[in-house]
């Protein structure tokens, strides 16, 4: 019958069940119980160390190195007064703190507990001299986080930081634990999962001295995964030092290819305080700080551009067929809207312009008058083709998007409604306008290349893997628009008088917009450069914006130039 | 109020048996949570206890009624389980990274464990309703899919364990149904065949427990340790144990959840193979006496449901015990009135209580 079937089936599992149980609790029984009388397990973690980080010529950006820790096994500890004499002033800690460790680890007796972290090799040897006297005494090793170049490339980087309880509990079933670090910032957290290994253990039977006599159990740990920036290392340190003593930000794309070349913003940081056995302190100080040294403005500041958008509002002015190659407007120094007076930055005006020598002059006036040509609406439209008012896209965390107003924006925002005059200041790039220096450099290379919009990138590599695939959208904007502000840019550096002269080259061809923006602080403006070269087919594009700077066309162009000339030197131009 | 005539027609084993069983396990509760006490500050052995006087009185009310009357409203416990499960997937916190557990204020509810309790009922009725044509395919795939949808609400909290209890509940219930034995091989042989597919359905931490199981070496500070030092406590039991509350792997707390899923560590470790073979055989006897029950009954129903708690006890029993052992990967099943858990213990009580009933009921002629 049915159920005699499954009586049967259950009985024989029953009975198999229990032959089994025989052979373990009778004929493996003695080793067992080895096993658990002597009470020698160890449980060892073998930390999986985090993948490189190189620069586009295979130098070393973030790299580990091995640490040693003290640790004890609560389990096998033993020891009399005048050992734990001695091993105090091994180790330099209090005989008190040290029983403390070893009661608070009772609670997981075959796992070590860490007595002192980062010892120091002198002190790790001569622990290990004496091991034989303090059974349950551990030297582990594990890596340590290490970046080579201090502050320089350290926004490009990030640094690492202890994971949080929620995190945790959403990670936990991925292998992450406690004590794992984990990227914040840079390409340590976006390529944080790349990065990290995987951690492997070992359960091992030790005798009474703690001698290893049998491995239960090994699993070697996975290395992370290695990255291969587009940063050129050197390019960046020359950059940095540059920068010294400025806060702002700099970017150096590769034209053709939307690879980011270096990528600087200042104040910056060390990033190996935060993984340094003592850098509480440091790490609370730099948090601290007013300036915000843990913002990489190139990608999260959002800042007024000034001159520099008269780009935008001139391609609008271009395309919307409001202005075209011949028109000559004037400029007396001033404009007048309604009763209300705008000034151009030369009070003694310009005389009349076309519209390049209104590029090369960064001649307000001209553009107050483009840009009512084209209004709010179509200078906004443009703005978005030329990808502001949205992140780029770049492998960093925290991008910020910045605004790009227009009419609806004000009335939702600030609920009231667009003026003339807001037109007017927008066409020069001040009022509402907040703009990321990345996104200005993608601007700037979308003239260069009279017309791609790319992503910008830092990863070339994963492992031996080619990840890099340049992504770009055409914008729309025609040909004969970019011809005729390239020729404004051009002049701007190569001719005299032009507001970007500053930036030129003797041997080369170089175009560029300066940018000086008005902050609301008295005497105190941004100042900004755009630019690229070859003019015609450029090879680099480049961005520099100075914090607090002054004007766009002092600093940011001898900066510009040295960093063009610099480019030559190492062989990109 | 029952005749008399009722009274005479009971075992008295059916409840001695699953007695014996939980007087046992209070016992190494009460060793496992020794331990404990200081970390979870819970009185285990007392809330157990409690929960199975909670049961017992359940079972006394349950047989007041007529299981056929009990099996009438199969279909709504089947809904209810199915709501509570869609609502569990839907809203449940999350403990322990799982949505298993609905905390209500003072007591936390397994919802899975019932629903096994539901499917037995479900499927009895369902297969007792075609009795004729249980010969016949439709009603085969059927039963697979009342099955089926409780599976999948299951194993989407996740509770892989709790879902696979219910498929020996499904066979054994078909097997009593008379299903022809070429639908039940067949659906076996398409089971193991189509299980590599569910591979990718696993999460990782699942995949990484069937792994461990084949290689518990491979993972000796994860899910192979518990396996590992679960092994070492049973393997050092010996022949008589080393005694009750005096097992060192336990005392000195190198298993974690001893107190529910690996509970039978403790009872190797400290009574020994002797302590396996009385657990062991005691389960087999109270399987036994459910199925005689289910030999002398004359209803069709009153079979099925008995074969469906036969299969569903048996199956934690063995798989538990056989977990704890290393001999299978570890899967969230409790050893049945042993392991900690109010859950379990009430739904197992209420199948017993049902068995009891429908061997009251049976008619003579």
């Amino acid at each position: 019958m049915r159920l005699r079937f499954i009586k049967n089936i259950t009985v024989f599992f029953f009975i198999a069940l229990a032959l089994l149980l025989a052979y373990i609790q009778c004929i493996q029984s003695p080793r067992y119980t080895e096993l658990s009388r002597n009470n020698r397990i160890r449980l060892i973690p073998l930390p999986a160390p985090r993948g490189n980080v190189y620069d586009r010529n295979g130098k070393v950006l973030a790299t580990s190195t091995l640490a040693f820790d003290c640790s004890v096994i609560p389990q096998e500890f033993e020891s009399d007064k005048d050992k734990m004499i001695k091993l105090s002033s091994l180790l330099g800690l209090g005989r008190e703190r040290i029983e403390d460790v070893i009661e608070k680890g009772s609670g997981a007796p075959f796992m070590a507990s860490v007595l002192k972290k980062d010892i120091g090799k002198e002190s790790a040897i001569a622990i290990s001299e004496a091991i034989l006297d303090f059974p349950g005494l551990i030297i582990s090793t594990y890596p340590v986080r290490y970046y080579p170049y201090g502050n320089t490339c350290s926004h490009v980087l990030g640094h690492l930081g202890k994971i949080s309880g929620e995190e945790i509990g959403v990670l936990k079933n991925y292998g992450y634990k406690t004590v794992d670090l984990v990227g914040r910032g840079g390409i340590e957290l976006y390529y944080n999962n790349y990065l990290r290994g995987e951690d492997g253990g070992r359960q091992t039977e030790v005798d009474a001295r703690g001698r290893q006599l049998d491995v239960l159990g090994i699993r070697e740990p996975e290395r992370g995964r290695d990255i291969t920036l587009t940063i050129d290392i050197e390019l960046e340190r020359y950059i940095d030092s540059l920068l010294e003593g400025h806060r702002g930000a700099v970017a150096v794309m590769e034209s053709s290819s939307g690879e980011m070349l270096a990528l600087v913003s200042k104040p910056d940081f060390d990033p190996n305080i935060f993984v340094a056995a003592d850098g509480t302190g440091a790490i609370r100080s730099l948090m601290r700080r007013r300036d915000y040294p843990l913002v990489n403005r190139a990608i999260s500041g959002a800042y007024p551009p000034g001159s520099v958008f008269k780009i935008v509002t001139a391609t609008a002015a271009l395309e919307m067929e409001k202005i075209n190659k011949k028109e000559r407007l004037d400029c007396a120094g001033f404009y007048m809207l309604g009763n209300r007076r705008f000034n151009c930055w030369k009070k003694s005006g310009h005389g009349t312009q076309e519209i390049t020598d209104g590029i090369k002059n960064s001649c307000n006036v001209f553009f107050y008058q483009i840009g009512r040509r084209a209004g709010v609406d179509g200078i906004s439209q443009y703005a978005l083709t030329y990808g502001f008012g949205a992140a780029t896209g770049m492998d960093l965390p925290y991008e910020a998007a910045g605004i790009v107003p227009d009419k609806a924006w004000k009335r939702r925002r600030k609920k009231e409604s667009w003026y003339e005059g807001d037109t007017v200041n927008y066409a020069i790039g001040q009022g509402y306008l907040l703009v990321t220096p990345a996104q200005l450099l993608r601007m700037a290379n979308a003239v260069g290349t009279e017309g791609e919009l790319f992503v910008p990138s830092l990863v070339k590599k994963i492992s031996d893997v080619d990840i890099f695939a340049p992504e770009k959208k055409h914008t729309g904007i025609s040909e004969d628009t970019f011809k005729i502000i390239k020729e404004g840019m051009r002049k701007a550096v190569e001719e005299r008088g032009g507001t970007a002269s500053g930036a030129r080259v003797d041997g080369m061809d170089i175009a560029g917009k300066t940018g000086t923006a008005e902050t609301g602080i008295e005497r105190k403006t941004h100042a900004w450069f755009a630019g690229f070269s070859p003019v015609e087919k450029p090879k680099i594009s480049l961005v520099i914006f100075l914090e607090y700077g002054g004007k766009g066309g002092a600093h940011p162009c001898s900066m510009a130039s040295d960093i063009f000339k610099k480019l030559r030197g190492i062989g990109y131009l | 109020m029952y005749k008399i005539r009722y009274r005479k027609n009971f075992d008295p084993l059916l409840i001695i048996l699953p007695l014996a069983i939980c007087v046992i396990g209070l016992f190494f509760l009460y060793s496992a949570s020794r331990g404990m006490q200081e970390l979870k500050g819970m009185d285990f052995m007392s809330r157990q206890a409690a929960w199975i006087l909670v049961g017992l009185l359940l079972l006394v009310l349950t047989i007041n009624v007529d299981f056929r009357r009990i099996l009438d409203w199969s279909y709504l416990y089947y809904f209810v389980i199915v709501l509570v499960l869609a609502a569990l997937l839907a809203f449940g916190g999350s403990k322990m990274g799982a949505r298993r557990w609905l905390n209500l204020g003072w007591i936390v509810f397994q919802p899975s464990e019932f629903s096994k309790l539901a499917l037995i009922l479900a499927l009895a009725f369902y297969l007792g309703n075609n009795r004729f044509s249980a010969r016949g395919l439709k009603t085969y795939i059927g039963a697979f899919l009342i099955t089926g949808i409780l599976f999948m609400l299951i194993v989407g909290e996740p509770d892989l364990g709790s879902a696979i209890a219910l498929l020996p509940v499904l066979f054994a219930i078909l097997l009593a149904a008379e299903a022809p034995f070429k639908f039940i091989f067949g659906s076996i042989l398409l089971g193991a065949a189509a299980s590599p597919m569910f591979w990718n359905f696993l999460k990782d931490y699942q995949k990484r427990r069937l792994l461990v199981f084949l290689n518990p070496d491979m993972d000796p500070l994860g899910a192979g340790y518990t396996i590992i030092q679960s092994k070492i406590a049973i393997g050092s039991g010996g022949l008589f144990g080393r005694g009750w509350m005096s097992g060192t792997q336990n005392q000195l707390n190198f298993l974690p959840e001893r107190h529910t899923d690996f509970i039978f560590s403790v009872v190797g470790e400290e009574w020994g193979f002797m302590g396996s073979i009385l657990v062991i055989g005691l389960f087999c006897l109270l399987i036994a006496r459910i199925l005689a029950v289910g030999e002398r009954t004359n209803d069709f129903y009153g079979r099925l449901v008995v074969a469906g708690v036969a299969g569903l006890i048996s199956f934690q029993a063995i798989v538990n015990i056989a977990m704890t052992a290393g001999f299978m990967p570890v899967v969230g099943l409790p050893l049945p009135f042993i392991s900690y858990g109010g859950s379990s213990l009430i739904t197992t009580w209420l199948c017993i209580a049902l068995v009891i009933n429908i061997d009251m009921r049976r008619t003579i002629f």
